[in-house]
């Protein structure tokens, strides 16, 4: 079944919360270069899931691997896999005692032990690509949203990981502020990184999912690709849930 | 009216005399630098103890945890008077009949290791609260980066939170300074002490007040010190943590994180 480019396996993967049993068997491949849309109702567990990814929850059975290295196994340095996978949050969680370039620069300099200046050319770049150069000096309490988030997604890419987790990064903005955001994830998308995005904008999911994925009572329900299941879905819930957001 | 006055007379002459007052003044004077060797190293001691004990109630080791929660009952239920007895006479009396001649130690030394115990546990307490009250998303997006827990701590969770607890900070400095004066009862010849040893030669009460009229001026600056800095901090905490977002809710399903318990902490991932 894996592949070299096998970016993420999940087998049989189970998740609870003391008795609420949130994942119930997920399996799910995910390949280099895909851009998987996970979408589903609230309490469906597709931000679980993302979370499990790269650790941030333990699991109580089945298997993560991350390409290749089995992260539920306690010999795993899960330190090292989770600088392969950037993670970007609903909520920023930017480091606010640190301005916009300090938030890019910290984890690359402390974890990658690399030189002051090397991170800082690195972090300013990236600055760069997300279009806030000139906020490289802002503290996130003077950013907006939309800037706050841009610049989370920055600091993510400033570990260069192999792959990269959206946690509804755009929930939680003013729908003014969500195109910037999005805008930022497509240029990824284009140049071929390797994406899991738990979201609730179809248009950015029709337009660069190369996979959608409906979850529904801690089950993967349907899988296809976005346009189709957009246009037919097969399943009763996966109707009735597109009929909601769309 | 006549006994009122003689009343007032009186109170004068035994607390308030002017003769005395202007001996006394000098002479207490004079302790400030014990009073604030006990205070420098108290406070250093008790804040590097306090960090240390409460990491190590939010350890996911269970032993740190019970361990740390121990010391702080013990030490929050202690009185610190009796705290001042066992580390003075108690561990003399063990090294005279030991020989570990060691554990006898000068009073000043004992005063300020009984200091730094006790209040390390209500910095404890303090640090605690402290660390608890920066959102967990905090040290999920560090670990997210790949810094080990130790190192999202040391520069993600503890720059804020210890910019957070500076004003409960400084209220124990201010109950730290008052208690200094503990240390006469193992006769470190502190504030209190000489106030007391000059109020046996004149036989007369009036040291006290001047002992309490100097504790209470080098206590009011910093009492307005600390009420400037909390009102600073919530002036601080309307605007300046827009990155928080919605809490647990932003991180978990509501449903789920109903069950979840309270209390965001840093999760000991």
């Amino acid at each position: 079944m894996t592949t070299a480019s096998t970016m993420i396996e999940l087998q049989d993967v189970h998740k609870s919360y003391g008795h609420l049993e949130v994942l119930r068997g997920i399996d799910l491949q995910v390949t280099k270069s895909e851009v998987v849309v996970v979408i589903g109702p609230s309490g469906s567990g597709k931000s679980t899931m993302l979370r499990c990814l790269n650790a941030l929850e333990p699991i109580q059975r089945g298997t993560i691997l991350i390409e290749g290295i089995d992260i539920t196994d306690s010999k795993t340095n899960v330190n090292r896999v989770r600088e392969k996978i950037g993670m970007v949050f609903q909520s920023f969680n930017l480091f606010p005692h640190k301005t916009a370039l300090e938030n890019i620069m910290l984890a690359p300099h402390k974890v990658k032990k690399q030189p002051h200046g090397e991170v800082q050319k690195i972090a300013y770049d990236l600055l760069v690509k997300v279009g806030l150069s000139e906020k490289a000096d802002c503290y996130p309490d003077q950013l907006s949203g939309g800037q706050q988030q841009r610049v989370a997604i920055a600091r993510a890419l400033a570990m260069q990981p192999d792959m990269m987790l959206f946690d509804e990064v755009t929930s939680a903005l003013d729908p003014e502020l969500v195109a910037e955001v999005l805008n930022v994830m497509k240029d990824l998308a284009l140049g071929g990184m390797t994406m899991v995005v738990v979201t609730h904008e179809m248009g950015f999911a029709r337009e660069v999912g190369t996979r959608m994925i409906f979850m529904d009572e801690g089950v993967i329900v349907e899988e296809s690709h976005p346009r189709e299941m957009i246009a037919n879905p097969r399943e009763e819930r996966t109707k009735k849930f597109l009929g909601m957001v769309l | 009216m006549e006994s009122l006055l003689n009343g007032f007379e009186a109170f004068q002459r035994y607390y308030l005399n002017w003769q005395i007052i202007q001996e006394t003044f000098p002479l207490l004077l004079r302790t400030l630098p014990i009073v604030g060797q006990l205070l420098v190293f108290s406070m250093f001691f008790s804040f590097v103890l306090g960090l240390v004990l409460s990491l190590m109630r939010l350890s996911r080791l269970r032993a740190f945890r019970w361990f740390a929660g121990a010391y702080v009952d013990f030490f929050r239920g202690l009185p610190l008077l009796l705290n001042f007895v066992f580390v003075y006479s108690g561990l003399a009396i063990v090294g005279a009949a030991s020989g570990l001649r060691f554990l006898i130690l000068p009073s000043i030394i004992a005063a300020v290791l009984s200091l730094s115990t006790t209040y390390a546990a209500y910095s404890a307490e303090v640090f605690r609260a402290g660390i608890e009250s920066i959102h967990r998303g905090q040290m999920e997006a560090a670990r997210s980066l790949g810094m080990t827990y130790a190192q999202s701590m040391r520069y993600v969770v503890l720059p804020q939170a210890i910019k957070i607890v500076i004003p409960p900070l400084t209220n124990e400095f201010i109950a730290l300074i008052k208690d200094t004066s503990l240390a006469s009862v193992i006769s470190v010849q502190e504030l209190l002490f000489t106030a007391k040893e000059k109020m046996g030669v004149v036989a007369n009460p009036t040291p006290l007040m001047v002992a309490a009229f100097v504790y209470v001026i080098f206590t009011i600056p910093l009492i307005r010190l600390a009420a400037r800095l909390e009102k600073k901090q919530e002036r601080g905490s309307k605007g300046g943590r827009p990155t928080g977002g919605d809490t647990t809710s932003a991180l978990i399903p509501a449903d789920i994180a109903a069950q979840l318990p309270k209390g965001g902490g840093p999760l000991p991932l």
